[in-house]
C-alpha cells in the first residue's frame, strides 16, 4: 500500500478535481466548459476505482492495479484530449474555423492511433495493453504540442477572457511539468523523485482551474498591454 | 476537401513534431515515459511489447 503522503497528496488531488466541478456549478459554468468538468468527474471516479483496486488486491505492484491504471488512464488521456479541442472550438470560434479543428481533431486522433498500433503491433502478447499505454503516453506528447500552439494563438489572437487564458495557460504548465519532470527521470533514475512529482502535477491542475473559475467571472477580460501603457 | 486537405497535413504535422518530442526526451532513457493523469500513485510500467512473454 502506498505511504501516508502517497494518500494525501492523492486524496488532495480528487478534492481539487470534485472542487472544480462545484465551482463550475456554483458559477453556473458547467456546460460551459463542459469537457473539462467531463475530464474531471471521470478522473474522480477513475481515482476512487483506483482506490479501490488498490485497497482490495494490495500494492502498486499488483497486476490487477497496473491494467486498470493504464487502461483508465488511455481514458482519461482521451478526455482531456476532447477538453483540449473544445479550448480550440472556443478560441478560434469567432473566426469560424470549427470545420478545421474538428477535421484536424479527428485526423490527429486517427493518426496517433495508427501511430501506437503499428508500435505495438508487431507484440502479440499485451497487444491491448501495450496499445492503451503507448496512444495514452504519444496523445500525452500531442497534447503537449497542441497546448503550445493555443498558447501561440492566444497570443496572436490577443485572446482577451481572463478564464479561458488562464485555463489554456495552466494546462501548458501542467503538460510542460510532466516533460520536465520526464528529463529528470532521465538526468537521475530515482523513482522516489518522480513518485511524489507525478501526482503533485495532478493535482495542480484541477486546483489552478478551481482557482480561475473562482477569481474569475465569464466576463472578466484581460487589459490589453498596449492600452495600460501610459505614453511618455 | 481542400479544407480536409489542409487539416490533414497540419494534423500530420503536429504529430511528427509530437513524436520527435517524445523521441528526443527519450533517447537517453530506459525505455519508459511516464506520463499520468490524476494524482493517484503510479504503478510500474507495463511490459513493453517487444519484451519476452513471462515464464510460469
Amino acid at each position: 500500500m502506498p505511504g501516508s503522503i502517497d494518500l494525501s497528496i492523492w486524496f488532495l488531488g480528487t478534492a481539487f478535481e470534485l472542487m472544480f466541478v462545484v465551482c463550475s456549478l456554483a458559477r453556473r459554468s458547467f456546460l460551459r466548459y463542459f469537457f473539462l468538468n467531463l475530464y474531471l468527474l471521470i478522473s474522480t471516479s477513475v481515482s476512487i476505482g483506483r482506490f479501490l483496486i488498490l485497497w482490495r488486491y494490495g500494492g502498486q505492484g499488483s497486476n490487477q492495479y497496473m491494467y486498470f491504471y493504464y487502461y483508465s488512464d488511455a481514458l482519461l488521456t482521451l478526455t482531456l484530449f476532447g477538453a483540449l479541442i473544445s479550448l480550440y472550438s472556443r478560441v478560434f470560434g469567432e473566426l469560424r474555423t470549427g470545420e478545421y479543428v474538428k477535421w484536424g481533431a479527428v485526423f490527429l486522433l486517427l493518426g496517433t492511433a495508427g501511430f501506437s498500433y503499428a508500435v505495438v503491433a508487431q507484440s502479440a502478447q499485451r497487444l491491448s495493453t501495450g496499445f492503451a499505454y503507448e496512444l495514452s503516453q504519444n496523445l500525452y506528447f500531442v497534447g503537449l504540442v497542441l497546448t503550445y500552439i493555443l498558447w501561440g494563438a492566444v497570443l496572436k489572437l490577443r485572446e482577451t477572457r481572463t478564464r479561458l487564458v488562464q485555463i489554456i495557460l495552466s494546462l501548458g504548465l501542467y503538460f510542460s511539468g510532466y516533460a520536465a519532470s520526464y528529463a529528470l527521470m532521465n538526468l537521475s533514475w530515482k523513482f522516489s523523485i518522480i513518485r511524489y512529482l507525478c501526482p503533485v502535477l495532478g493535482c495542480f491542475l484541477p486546483l489552478s482551474w478551481s482557482i480561475t473559475m473562482l477569481r474569475n467571472s465569464e466576463e472578466a477580460r484581460l487589459a490589453p498591454a498596449q492600452l495600460v501603457a501610459v505614453p511618455r | 476537401m481542400s479544407r480536409k486537405l489542409g487539416a490533414l497535413v497540419l494534423a500530420m504535422g503536429i504529430l511528427v513534431g509530437a513524436m520527435g518530442i517524445k523521441t528526443a526526451l527519450s533517447s537517453n532513457s530506459k525505455g519508459t515515459v511516464m506520463m499520468a493523469n490524476g494524482p493517484a500513485p503510479l504503478p510500474f510500467p507495463p511490459p513493453r511489447p517487444d519484451s519476452p512473454p513471462p515464464s510460469n
